[in-house]
This record gives C-alpha cells, structure tokens and sequence, in this order.
C-alpha cells in the first residue's frame, strides 16, 4: 500500500514540470454553478465546517447547481498526504487547508494558491479581519495566500482548588512553572497534563522560553540554521524544559496520552494545569461533562513573563488555527462569487457559535453568558501586537519531526539538554537548505 | 508437451492475474527504483540524482540502520506468535476432544477487527494511569514493581507495539499449520507409538517432518507480512517515543509524507523490497543446506 502511494507519485512526475500562473482577480466570465470541493482538516462537527456547510446551502439555494462538497480529514498526518499527493499530481482542489508552512510556501511559488491578500481587497472585507488572524496565516516575505476562519488564544487552564490545596499560586515567571510541580504532584494530582502523540503540544513548550526572550528573533535565524539550540536562549530553553522531567511535571506515559486524554485528565480532576487554546472553551465551561470536583473551579493564566522579557505580558499564542487556500487551478467566476458570499456571512455566522472569530464583528449579546467565556472574550481587545507562533509551522518538515522525537524523550528525561541541542542543531543544519536557500 | 488447446486455456487463464500482479506489483516496485534516482519534493521539478539517496540510506543516515534493525526485532516478537504460539496450539488442538471449533473461532476472531480497533484496545491495555488490564493484573498478584507505561518506556516499547501484530494474525496461521497436522497419517503415529515413543517424540519425528513443506510457506508468509507491518505500530506510538519503536515502513512513510523527501522514501521502499526478498532467500537457503525440500 505504502509503497504503491509512493510508486504512484512517481507517475506523476511528468505533470510536475508544469508551472501554474496565478490566476487574475476577479476572474472573467460568469458564474457557472457547479459542484467545488473542499480538502478540510477539521472537526466534522466543529464550528467551523457547520457555519460553511450552513452558508453553502444558502448559496445553493440561490444558485441551483451548485454543491459544495467538504472532505474531512481531520487527522492531520493524513489530510497531508492527500494533499501532498493532490500537489504532486497538481490536482488541488478549490479549497483546501493548509498553514503557511514552508510547503505551503513552495506551492505558492509554483503559483497554486490565489493571493488572498488581493481576493479580500477586492472584496473589501480585509479590515473586517483582526489583523493578528491574518498575520499568523501570511508566509515570512509577507504576504498573504490563506484566509482564516478560526481564531484562539492559548492559555493555561487550571483547577483553582487544586492550586489552593498544594498552597500554590499560578507562575509570575516561567521558572516558576515547572517550580509548581512537586507541591502539586505532593498533592495526589498530576500538575500538567500534556498531549504527546500529537508532537505539538510539547512543541508549544520549546517555543515559550524563546519568544520571552527574543519574540520572533531566534525562531526565524533558528529554522535557517543561522542560530542554534546550543546558543545562550536554547540553552536556557532545553535545560529549563530538562527541568519538568526532574520535577515529575507530566504523566510517566505523556507520549501515549492523546489530545481527548490529556484533555480529560484536568476536566475529570486528575490534573492541575492544561495548555490548550481557547477553542477547548466549552468543555472549560461545560460543567456538565467535568466531574463534580472540578465544576466551578477553571479559571486561566496566560504566558508567564521571564525576568528579562522581550515580550508583554499581552502577548503569547494568538493564532487563528489552519487557514483555508484557494487553489488557483480551478479558481473561476463561481469561486469568486462564493467566497466573497461565504466571508460576507461567516462573520455573524461563526460569532454566534460562541467560537472566537478571526473577524472584527462581535454579536450584541454574547451567545454564552458563563462569566469564563465573558474574560475570554474581555481578553481580545487587550492583546498585544506581537504574537508567538508555532514551530512546527516554521520549521522545515525533517527538522521538525526530530525536534519533536527529542522532545518526548527530554521531557521524560530520557535524554539530556545538550543531547537535544546537538542531535536538533544537526538536523536543522542538514535539512533547512532545501527549504530556506 | 500440450495440446493446441490446451496452450490456449493456459494464457486464456493465466494472462489477465499475471497482467493484474505486473500492473499491482511489479511496475510499482520499478517505478520507485525510478523514482529512488531522483530528489523530489513533490512540487517542484524532481533532481536526477543517481545512487545519491542509496548512499546516503547507506552511510550517512542512522535513522535507517536503527528502523532496519527494530524491524527484525519486531519480526522477532511477531513469529514467536505466528509460528511458536500458533503451532502449539495448532498441535494441542488435534488432541482435543471438545470444543474445537470454538477455540477455532476465538484465536481467528483477531484478524477480522480492524487495525484501529485492535490499536485503541492495546492502548488501553498497556494504559499507566488509569492503569490497564496489564498493569492492573501485575498490580493484583503483587508484581506491582514491573508496572509501567508499556508505551512511554524505551525498553519496553518495541516489543509492546510489536505483540498486537503477532497476536492480530496468530490465528490465521494456526488454522494453516492445524489443516497441515490434520494431513498427517494417523496410522504412522499409531505405530509409533506401539513402538514406545513419547507424545514429544511423536511431533519431533513424525508430524514435524509431514508439517514441514507446510511450516515453510507459513514461515515465509509469516516473516514478510511481518517485515512490512505498519499500521499498528504507527497507531499505537507512531514511531515513539523518540525512534524507539519507528520501523522501516513508517520511517519510509514519514520520508514520504511527513518529511517530502519522495525521492528517498523510493529508495527506503526498494530497501523494504530487498529485504523481504533477502528474508525468503535465507528461509530457503537454510531449508536447503538441511537437504529439505519445500
């Protein structure tokens, strides 16, 4: 099976010479209804798809023809490789998800994707979005070629209670984080609960130290290998997250924990803290599926500062999740038409959700009256401007698949500090001219 | 030498598999040999880059030398069930008076669950904290000592992903190795007997060397499946921790997929080829040099 995927890209070789222009904006001609697909890797049953799915029923309605057609694939190893297949055989579809990684930005220079900085122009919703949502989704020259539908803030949730019986208050400084852990773990509770087969989450942890001390500095020279994780700020880094293997910070099987376990584990009250963005809102606020001894008891603290921060203390993770492309081979008048009837209605749409929009639009009475929700939202207009991203985002593919191996085994103290920097700097070294030369 | 029509019926039914295995097998395996000469993302123009990526599999990436060497371990692992655990039950069975059909049925059960199920019930058994079935069982005859996170611990990772492939399938290969045992003349087992040999000595002299020919298909079988496991192994730990339980195929999976390295995935894929056919090569040569035939 394996092997025949990878035979089958082989025969696709011959259409891989063929370079694609970027299409013109607005497209000429009129509007055909037909059926257009969608490559999605989301929740079938998320805010997101069931406000577009919503949206393109009104739309059929008024154009009988027209169906638009999601494919959901919302484990993410395996909506890439359908999209990397689709790639190399240069047959993406209308739309399709992807972040502005560096393979993304390989198939902007081969032109496949629309320039949806000018498709927004053009419509003139651009200042309808919050311009953070749309700077997380632009490649490192600038430039935009995603449109974002989601947008979240990442926060520590933690169990007050907990904290209040270990005698404990949420960390001032990062080093205080980690310093928590065994007052917590005293307790009878595991301090932090972590998703590890996913990679990212762990991932997250190696970008906060960095981002305090320089923001995007060291992440933009480290992914060309222009610096290095055995630099003074990675040094700090891989021995300050050394330090949550010695302090009994995460579950002995983190790295078998998936992304519902770990959330589980601080809603049925096995943890203290959980790092997850703001679209785990509602099981925060959805009392009925924590356990009795949680209930009440969820509040937040954002990125804790270092003594020599770079960074405020309004700027942490803010992303507005995986953007939506448009791929230019099969952009047309229709395409056109329904993304700007799709943008035109998604923000009141997605807002009534309750889920966070990566639009300005705000509903008069907000849809959840839980006064978590309420900070939540009282959270967005205090941000900052500058805003930490993720690294698997940056980095180039290989990299980012050893940084993350390694980082399992020196969070469960397998490895050491220095082990992880030489075996990652080597990697970047090795892998990130293919990508950033 | 055959009939006019005789040499008709043959290509009439022999032409259109032999089409489907070149088209499914043959031609897939040559176009990777292609596609292994090149650097390719995958979007842009592939590189001609000769052996390039075959030396670099070869001298410059441990990645692959350690893959290459968990996958003989977790071949290992996975005939000690396919072929030990599956041959002595198979061999209890012909001693068996009741029940036989159910047991037969019970052992085959695995094989029909599918991969994603058969990965979350494993999780859930080598699960730490809630402590699953393994860990609760050492826990309640008082070995609480060696509980442990059977899919977080380096040394015991490997051969826990590699356990749920030999048990998936052990039973497939029992009911071959039983319908081999069945085939056995009883009149020579009999007479045997009569002669004072032990039930052991039985199998050893008598059953074994009618099971053999038998024993060696399941050997090959058994040993290639085993060799391009993938799946379970990818859902369970996805390679991890680390690289302590990445395999040759998800580590040429990741190349693919993960890394679009297309170019170098062909190469690890015809590696994957190699070694298979290496594996039925040292199977028969050892048949051989021991005089057998299969």
């Amino acid at each position: 099976m394996k092997l025949a995927l990878v035979a089958a890209l082989a025969t696709l070789l011959a259409a891989s010479s063929a370079l694609a222009q970027s299409p013109a904006i607005p497209p000429a001609g009129e509007i055909v209804p037909r059926e257009i697909t969608w490559l999605a890797s989301r929740p079938s049953d998320g805010p997101v798809l069931s406000t577009v799915r919503a949206i393109a029923d009104e739309y059929a309605a008024q154009h009988p023809g027209f169906k638009l057609d999601i494919v959901e694939t919302p484990d993410r190893p395996s909506y890439l490789q359908k999209l990397e297949t689709l790639a190399a055989a240069r047959q993406l579809p209308e739309f399709f998800d992807t972040d502005a990684t560096p393979f993304a930005d390989k198939l902007r220079q081969q032109g496949l994707m629309v320039d949806t900085a000018a498709l927004l122009e053009s419509y003139g919703l651009t200042d309808q979005f919050r311009p953070v949502a749309l700077n997380y989704d632009r490649f490192g020259d600038g430039s935009l070629y995603l449109i974002p539908l989601e947008f979240g803030m990442e926060v520590f949730w933690y169990n007050k209670a907990m904290f209040e019986a270990a005698g404990v208050a949420p960390p001032s400084t990062l080093d205080d984080l980690p310093a928590l852990c065994p007052k917590l773990a005293a307790t009878g509770v595991l301090p932090l609960a972590l998703d590890g087969v996913d990679g990212w989450p762990p991932q997250r942890m190696i970008a906060w130290y960095p981002f305090r001390l320089s923001g995007g500095d060291y992440l933009d020279k480290l992914k060309k290998g222009e610096a290095k994780l055995s630099d003074p700020i990675g040094v700090k880094t891989t021995e300050w997250l050394a330090s949550f293997a010695s302090n009994g910070c995460l579950a002995k099987d983190f790295s078998a924990q998936g992304y519902t376990d770990a959330r589980d584990q601080f809603t049925q009250g096995k943890a203290a803290i959980y790092y997850m963005g703001t679209w785990e809102t509602d099981a925060m606020i959805n009392e009925a599926s924590q356990a009795e001894a949680v209930r009440g008891n969820i509040d937040y603290f954002t990125l804790p500062l270092t003594p020599d921060a770079q960074t405020g203390a309004n700027e942490f993770f803010v992303n507005s999740g995986i953007g939506m492309a448009v791929g230019s081979g099969t952009f047309d008048p229709l395409v056109y038409d329904f993304v700007k009837y799709m943008l035109t209605r998604y923000s009141e749409l997605y807002a009534n959700t309750g889920a966070l929009s990566p639009m300005t639009y705000t509903p008069e009475k907000l849809p959840n009256d839980a006064p978590l929700y309420a900070k939540i939202v009282g959270e967005i207009p205090k941000l900052g401007s500058l805003y930490a991203v993720p690294w698997d985002t940056q980095l180039d593919p290989k990299s980012n698949t050893v940084m993350q191996q390694q980082l399992t085994l020196l969070l469960q103290g397998n490895i050491t500090a220095e082990q992880f920097q030489q075996t990652v700097d080597a990697a970047i070294a090795e892998n990130a001219p293919r990508f950033f030369n | 030498m055959l009939s006019y029509r005789s040499r008709i019926a043959v290509l009439v039914f022999l032409t259109p598999p032999l089409l489907a295995y070149v088209v499914a097998v043959v031609l897939p395996i040559f176009q990777s040999l292609y596609l292994s000469l090149f650097e390719w993302d995958g979007i842009f123009d592939p590189v001609f880059v000769g052996l390039g990526n075959y030396v670099k599999m070869f001298t410059a990436d441990p990645s692959f030398w350690g893959s290459l060497g968990r996958s003989l371990v977790y071949v290992a692992v996975t005939l000690v069930f396919q072929l030990g655990v599956a041959l002595l039950i198979a061999n209890l069975l012909t001693y068996a008076t009741r029940g036989r059909e159910v047991i037969k049925t019970l052992v085959v059960l695995p094989a029909i669950v599918s991969t994603v199920a058969i990965a979350l019930l494993f999780r859930r058994l080598y699960s730490f904290d809630p402590p699953g079935l393994i860990n609760q069982l050492l826990d309640f005859v008082g070995l609480e000592v060696l509980t442990r996170a059977w899919l977080s611990d380096l040394g015991t990772v490997l051969t826990a992903v590699s356990v749920p492939e030999g048990w998936r399938f052990f039973g497939i290969y029992m009911l071959i190795l039983y319908g081999g045992l069945l085939a056995v003349p009883r009149d020579l087992e009999e007479a045997a007997k009569l002669d004072g040999a032990t039930e052991w000595q039985v199998f050893r002299y008598v059953r074994f060397p009618y099971l053999r020919p038998v024993w060696i298909t399941t050997t090959i079988m058994a040993t290639t499946n085993a060799l391009r496991g993938f799946d379970i192994p990818y859902l369970l730990t996805n390679g991890g921790p680390g690289e302590s339980s990445e395999l040759l195929t998800t580590y040429m999976y990741k190349t693919a997929f993960a890394h679009t390295q297309f170019g170098y995935a062909s190469a690890l894929s015809v590696a994957i080829v190699v070694e298979c056919l290496i594996a039925v090569g040292l199977i028969l040569f050892m048949v051989r040099k021991r005089g057998f035939t299969v």
